[in-house]
């Protein structure tokens, strides 16, 4: 396992009394495509939200590059070189696909550096093409991940954060969803995401992490999970392929 | 009859741009921050109290009292906006409570700009420089009063700017997004406090450039400014629709046009009484507004 470029170390988030992580501590090895697998309400959003800023942790630390984060305002983190892809996507629903992309670029100030890099995401995904001058609001779900995606690549992210990407999408969409993830971790964006689909995710992560109830219960290789009875019976379906 | 109706209708468009303007500045708040600012008016107040002391110090020229209301409008906003709106902003979760919170505190910061005024400068009436001392221009057998066509000139110019702005600039850019999507608009790594404190800052110079160009076509001011802008600013947004810039104009022009006609109708003392009539039955019928209705109206069919 090369450097880790992000290192959460004991974090914990709550919201009010109630404590959503209690003491998370995991790595991401630069590079790499390092998933999160866990139930409903074990903490996996909260910790893609404190991670990026939207919420504030309570204590422990949040390393990116070698410096602390934890705490710091989202538009500060993304100026670091973080981008989520937040679960639901949340597209601008009321603006067009071009001007999605040219809110992600919005720290930017190179004209045709941004240019360029809506070319390539265009190039990416044509059918974003097809409906650049459309309003967001008005793609079909496939499609708003697509533009959520390339929002954050607009910001020349290092590290790409990406919340729950195949949910609610058909079988093929969530297919072409994961062959850009593998294809973006080849180009060399890190990618840290969080995963209902562990089958999906078992073809493309090289490390695993496992969470329940706002702390990490497992971490491995794909190997060592489909190894793992307990995970493989939770998250794979009981039947050993 | 005739030449009344159309003179009473000039005066609505004319009274209706000041509205505008007034409106212009409550409903680009109400629109981005989606929060009520009752101390809007009061803080156009204190800027022309301002004006009006350095008025009566110095006798400066129009050119700079209009910049002092603009300045100490800006400057007492953003008072208002560091106690009353940017704690509650920093929280993405917000929710009502912060948006009552934030009323709640900017009705305290009323009061207390008031108060200011009136012990800074303690009578009750103070007369205020007009901006043009000439008489009001002829147009065949009507007339229009050079302040009114000021205003309607300068609401103009802020709808193309303000439009031109919300659609072309990159700050533009970061208040739509924050408008449609405020949680992706602090992903995508815009400063959204900087760009609330920026579209407060905004807000005030155009409620202190209605509030100069209001003072001078009153040439007086008393400490009911205040009260009057809030409440005209938020009266034209509910006409109109809330948070909605063109039904800002929209909601300014229908209230002028009927407070015009219906004090030649009825007699001044009816004035108000018609326009808040015309308010309850429109939020009861048509709750979303003019610019709605007007939309649904002559456009394609919603999508």
């Amino acid at each position: 396992m090369s450097a880790p470029v992000l290192e959460i170390a004991d974090v914990v988030t709550a919201y009010g009394k109630i404590e959503a992580l209690k003491g998370v501590t995991l790595a991401v090895a630069e590079g790499s495509i390092t998933c999160l697998l866990g139930p409903n309400g074990a903490g996996k959003t909260t910790l893609m939200m404190t991670t990026s800023g939207i919420l504030k942790p309570r204590r422990g630390s949040i390393r990116f590059g070698g410096e602390e984060i934890a705490g710091r305002a989202p538009h500060d983190i993304v100026a670091r070189g973080i981008a989520l892809v937040p679960e639901n996507r949340l597209v601008f629903p009321h603006m067009t696909v071009a001007d999605n992309l040219a809110a992600g670029a919005y720290q930017r100030d190179d004209k045709t550096g941004i240019a360029e890099d809506v070319e390539r995401m265009y190039g990416r995904f044509p059918r974003l093409k097809e409906r650049a001058t459309q309003e967001a609001g008005t793609l079909s779900g496939g499609e708003q991940q697509m533009l959520a995606v390339a929002r954050a690549l607009m910001s020349r992210p290092k590290l790409l954060l990406m919340d729950e990407p195949s949910l609610g999408l058909a079988p093929l969409i969530v297919e072409e969803i994961f062959r850009i993830i593998a294809e973006l971790n080849r180009d060399g964006t890190t990618i840290f995401l969080v995963e209902q689909n562990a089958h999906m995710a078992l073809k493309v992560a090289h490390h695993f992490y496992l969470i329940e109830q706002g702390r990490v219960t497992f971490s491995g290789s794909p190997g060592a999970l489909a190894e793992d009875e307990v995970i493989r019976r939770a998250y794979l379906g009981s039947a050993r392929q | 009859m005739f030449v009344d109706l159309v003179q009473n209708t000039l005066d609505g468009v004319m009274l209706g741009s000041a509205y505008a303007l007034l409106a212009l500045g409550f409903t680009l708040i109400f629109g981005v921050l989606r929060r009520a600012n009752l101390s809007y008016g009061p803080a156009i107040m204190l800027g022309a109290y301002a004006a009006t002391w350095v008025h009566l110090q110095f006798h400066a020229g129009f050119l700079a009292l209009a910049a002092v209301t603009i300045v100490g409008a800006m400057l007492a906003g953003a008072y208002v906006e560091r106690l009353c709106f940017a704690p509650h902003g920093r929280r993405s979760t917000s929710g009502d409570a912060a948006a009552v919170a934030s009323m709640v505190g900017s009705f305290a910061l009323w009061m207390q700009l008031e108060e200011i005024a009136t012990l800074w400068l303690p009578k009750h009436l103070y007369s205020f420089p007009p901006l043009y001392d000439g008489p009001p221009l002829a147009l065949g057998p009507f007339t229009l009063r050079v302040e009114y066509l000021a205003m309607l000139i300068c609401a103009i110019a802020a709808c193309f700017g303000l439009h031109r702005l919300l659609a072309q600039t990159r700050f533009g850019l970061a208040v739509r997004a924050i408008v449609d999507q405020a949680d992706a608009a602090r992903l995508a790594g815009i400063n959204v406090p900087r760009v609330f404190m920026l579209v407060f800052a905004l807000a005030s110079a155009l409620g202190g450039l209605a509030g100069y160009l209001i003072v001078a076509a009153h040439e007086q001011v008393t400490p009911m400014l205040g009260m009057w802008s809030t409440l005209k600013g938020i009266i034209a947004m509910m006409l109109g629709g809330l948070g909605s810039l063109p039904g800002a104009v929209v909601g300014a022009l229908a209230l002028g046009l009927i407070e015009a006609h219906s004090q030649w109708l009825l007699g001044p003392q009816y004035r108000d009484l018609i326009a808040y009539l015309v308010l309850f039955a429109l939020l009861a019928l048509r709750p979303a507004g003019l610019w709605a209705m007007l939309r649904r109206a002559t456009g394609p069919t919603a999508a």
